[in-house]
């Protein structure tokens, strides 16, 4: 290092961090994908792969077209947006890579208030019709944050990282164990929660689109602004208390912004694995960035494995559908797995 | 408190850190440990005081509260003024804190070292602004000067220990700050770009800046202007590293096994083994008899 | 009557000797994992683990032989005082070998098999999946008893009589009626080949999932729109929200509502390859004929 004694600020160039060179070009590429297979995608669905302008042709072939096939593929897109942002989130938060958006306990709570409400469903007439009006994307979600708040008790606040993490742990497993319960008391209930659990997009219609659209688009826009609470933890929870963050308050809203949007992705499509644990990596490997722009690349990275797993899922054994949470394992697990080989190999 | 505060111009008779009757306790609620009892220390500006004292006696925690980073009981000031009373940012702005090399774990190995130097931008950013060019000054400035600037694209996490702790160093010089707290900064340096630290450090304090730096390498320790010996949680010792008394100083805490000796580099501290028997880690109880 | 006395009191005691013979005969089963079942004697005290065959058992007339039940066993109301030892997928190995049967009657897919037999109990696992199952288990389970064949036979036919008046109950028109069953809301559908594809079969309605498809597929929603039903039909736990869903108003069905809602006791008649099959195909028709355009 020689001393140098110049003026801080004489600096001949001002480099034009070249990170941002190669950031553009994939979001781009991520939302042509995205838009490319989403057009073509639908063309597949319950008669197998069919092309898209065939079915336009055809006045009810159309109709499916636009109100079944339409709001499903942009859903699923929507909600693998959802769940990669968060998975972001979690991964800076927790600073940890195995982190998914999971980890607060939401998935468990949600899964359970879900399967309390099948349980309930026939058993008087009263539970009914309140579920009815709930309607059980409403229970999913008082369930989603439901558990994050119990989360948050349990670990007194979000000053520890550390006692977040087992507390959320904690409340999954706990939550878990006591989904499984009901399942066994009412095992009628048995096979719609493993459709459950295995994440399903078959429901998704016009109304869940613009839902998770408002809600994704607020969740990018508040995890954009706190970008950089993320990027000060990256040195230590004191370096980044020693440049000036209040982090409390700030790890409060990063924990909210991973509370709703998981608690949006899972009560529309159930719980899907693996999309929030992979896009970030998979985003990662590709370059090099910071969480302002890692954020917003998880969650078109997200969207667009979603949305593949979605087409293949009802796609490769048409007319029935295979879950898509096993597709979304399959494909992000196995691009993993090829990334990791290549790098030790 | 939302008011900025003007810091008093540094002077040569103003104190950029104070503290009195500084109390720390550390640990979980049952088995609290009492780290630091009872301390004053006076940090003069424009100054770079070494702080050192045998292990475990609480310098590194000192210096955490001296930054504000850890719950005390006393009072600490930052250019006169309490350290509670400073804005964030504004203190973010003023006090860099550099913490002790390796505690950074995998997170920040995907970031490049140029974003992990413009981390130390933060304080300066606007919250939602992107980095101004005054931001890409700085850090050109401070990765210049710890030489990283030529693998400024390099992911962080492909660096070597002593290649990250000068990106970290650079990330602690791009704050600007004029109070700078450095713990063990020369960890996995090697003794070139050791003297270069020295000699940076040298530079900021000629241009007014204070630092604070918790060194175990006391030969190192000992180029600085003023000595702090802290051992088993007080103060024992404060005075100019020049002065023979700081010297002997040094030797007591170490219960006279290390050695200062002049040579032409400098004055040197050295451990001292004439006594030491082979073999034994504590100060030995059994003298060995080569026969 | 002196002369007579000993071809008498001969007969008598041969007659005796054969009901005894056959009372004490040891009964030998195959049953549906294959393996041979052989009983000492005609089971006195029966522990049923499928609440298909605990009604199969009170239809032939031996409900006094039932000694204990699973969980979801709730027809006939003769053994609402049974205890119950579980489920078919968590028996109460415990209390099963407490009650001491003879003995016990469970389902292929049942998982305490294994322990019980190593524990000593006879072990009949039977599973009915389709009515040529259930007409083959219901011998079975006659035999198991000690029953003469015939018995079970004479309840088949009552049942297969049963089935054929509830189809010809049913309009002509039925034949071009395409039915949609929803068995849970996945959604999983009852099949062509499946137990209840096969009785709206033989009440002559067209059921939407062919029988490649597999007994209870899980449908894409889309292809029940593609489809266009003109009867739906579906548990009252499943009903709420299915004619929300996207795309779904535009099937024949919602559109003029011939939605069948069954509530959770019809459903249960109607789900179960029990000797209530009669009355299951009775329910459906009752359905069909509400709908069915005449």
């Amino acid at each position: 290092m020689k001393p140098s004694v110049s003026p801080w600020f004489a600096s001949p160039t001002l480099a034009a961090s070249p990170r941002s060179a190669r950031c553009w070009p994939l979001a781009a590429a991520l939302v042509l994908a995205a838009a490319v297979l989403g057009t073509l995608g639908l063309g597949v669905g319950s008669t197998g792969i069919e092309p898209v302008w065939a079915m336009l042709a055809d006045p009810i072939a159309a109709q499916i077209v636009w109100d079944i096939r339409a709001p499903r593929t942009l859903g699923a897109w929507a909600a693998g947006a959802l769940l990669g942002l968060a998975g972001a989130v979690a991964q800076g938060l927790f600073r940890n890579p195995l982190a998914d958006p999971f980890l607060l306990g939401s998935a468990a709570g949600a899964s359970l208030t879900v399967a309390l409400a099948l349980a309930a469903l026939g058993v008087s007439p009263f539970a009914a019709t309140w579920i009815v009006r709930l309607g059980l994307t409403g229970a999913a979600f008082l369930g989603a944050v439901a558990a994050v708040l119990l989360t948050l008790a349990l670990a007194r606040g979000v000053q520890h990282t550390l006692r977040l993490l087992l507390a959320g742990v904690v409340v999954g497993m706990v939550l878990g164990a006591l989904t499984s319960l009901v399942t066994l008391l009412v095992p009628d209930v048995l096979q719609a929660m493993q459709a459950f659990l295995l994440g399903s997009t078959g429901f998704v219609g016009w109304s869940a689109c613009a839902i998770m659209m408002a809600v994704g688009t607020v969740c990018i826009g508040a995890a954009w602004a706190l970008a950089r609470v993320l990027d000060g933890l990256t040195l230590g929870e004191a370096t980044a208390q020693s440049l000036g963050l209040p982090l409390a308050p700030l790890r409060l809203a990063l924990v909210a912004v991973i509370a709703l949007a998981t608690g949006t992705a899972v009560t529309q499509t159930g719980l899907i694995a693996f999309v929030g644990l992979a896009a970030p990596h998979l985003v990662r490997t590709l370059v090099k960035v910071t969480h302002g722009w890692l954020v917003a690349l998880a969650s078109l990275m997200g969207g667009l494995l979603l949305m593949v797993a979605d087409l293949l899922a009802r796609g490769l054994v048409a007319p029935q559908e295979i879950p898509v949470g096993v597709l979304t394992a399959v494909l992000g697990g196995g691009y993993l797995l090829w990334l990791m080989h290549r790098r030790t190999g | 408190m939302t008011t900025a505060l003007h810091p008093i111009p540094t002077d040569a008779a103003v104190l950029a850190l104070a503290a009195q009757r500084l109390r720390v306790e550390l640990g979980p609620a049952r088995s609290r440990r009492r780290v630091l009892d009872g301390v004053d220390v006076a940090i003069r500006a424009g100054c770079w005081t070494s702080i050192v004292g045998p292990n475990g006696a609480g310098k590194s925690t000192l210096l955490r509260a001296l930054a504000g980073l850890l719950p005390v009981q006393g009072r600490v000031s930052l250019l006169g003024h309490p350290l509670a009373d400073w804005p964030h940012r504004q203190r973010a702005r003023t006090l860099a804190w550099l913490a002790q090399g390796g505690a950074v774990d995998a997170g920040a190995d995907d970031l490049t070292v140029y974003d992990v130097a413009m981390l130390g931008r933060l304080p300066h950013r606007g919250w939602l602004a992107p980095p101004s060019l005054a931001d890409h000054a700085a850090v050109e400035a401070a990765l210049r000067q710890t030489q990283a600037w030529e693998w400024r694209e390099r992911a962080f996490g492909t660096l070597s220990g002593g290649e990250r702790q000068r990106v970290l160093l650079a990330r602690l010089l791009a704050v600007q700050a004029s109070v700078l707290l450095m713990d063990e900064p020369l960890a996995n340096l090697d003794p070139p770009h050791q003297a270069d630290w020295v000699a940076l450090v040298r530079a900021l304090v000629a241009q007014g800046s204070t630092v604070v730096s918790v060194l175990h390498d006391l030969t190192i320790a000992l180029q600085a202007d003023e000595l702090l010996i802290v051992a088993a949680g007080a103060v024992r010792y404060h005075g100019m590293c020049a002065a023979r008394q700081t010297q002997q100083a040094l030797e007591a805490v170490f219960d006279q096994r290390v050695r200062v000796v002049g040579s032409d580099v400098g004055l040197v501290v050295v451990p001292d083994v004439s006594s030491t028997p082979p073999g034994s880690l504590s100060s030995g109880t059994t003298s060995w008899n080569p026969s | 009557m002196r002369r007579m006395g000993w071809p008498v009191w001969a007969l008598a005691l041969g007659l005796v000797g054969w009901l005894g013979a056959a009372w004490a005969q040891p009964i030998t089963v195959t049953d549906d994992r294959g393996r041979t079942v052989v009983l000492p004697a005609a089971p006195q005290r029966v522990v049923s683990i499928l609440p298909s065959l605990t009604e199969t058992v009170c239809e032939l007339q031996q409900c006094q032989r039932l000694v204990g039940v699973d969980r979801y066993s709730n027809w006939p109301a003769a053994i609402q005082a049974l205890p119950r030892v579980g489920g078919g997928i968590d028996p109460n190995v415990e209390a099963i070998v407490a009650l001491r049967p003879d003995v016990v009657l469970a389902a292929v897919s049942s998982r305490g098999s294994e322990r019980l037999e190593a524990l000593g109990l006879k072990v009949v696992a039977l599973e009915p999946k389709t009515h040529a199952d259930m007409r083959r288990v219901m011998g079975t389970v006659a035999r198991v008893l000690g029953l003469p064949a015939e018995d079970a036979e004479r309840l088949w036919r009552h049942i297969d009589a049963a089935v054929s008046a509830a189809a010809q109950s049913l309009p002509p028109n039925v034949r071009r009626t395409k039915v949609y069953f929803e068995v849970n809301r996945a959604p999983y559908a009852a099949g062509a080949s499946s137990f209840i594809g096969e009785t709206l079969a033989r009440l002559g309605a067209q059921n939407i999932v062919p029988a490649e498809l597999g007994p209870f597929p899980k449908l894409n929603p889309e292809f029940v729109v593609r489809a266009n039903p003109d009867v739906i039909m579906v548990g009252a736990r499943n009903a709420p929200g299915m004619t929300e869903r996207p795309g779904w108003e535009r099937i024949r069905a919602v559109r003029e509502r011939r939605v069948c809602v069954f509530d959770n006791d019809d459903a249960d008649t109607i789900i179960r390859p029990g000797p209530r099959l009669g009355e299951g195909a009775r329910l459906l028709a009752d359905c069909l004929r509400k709908h069915v355009q005449p």
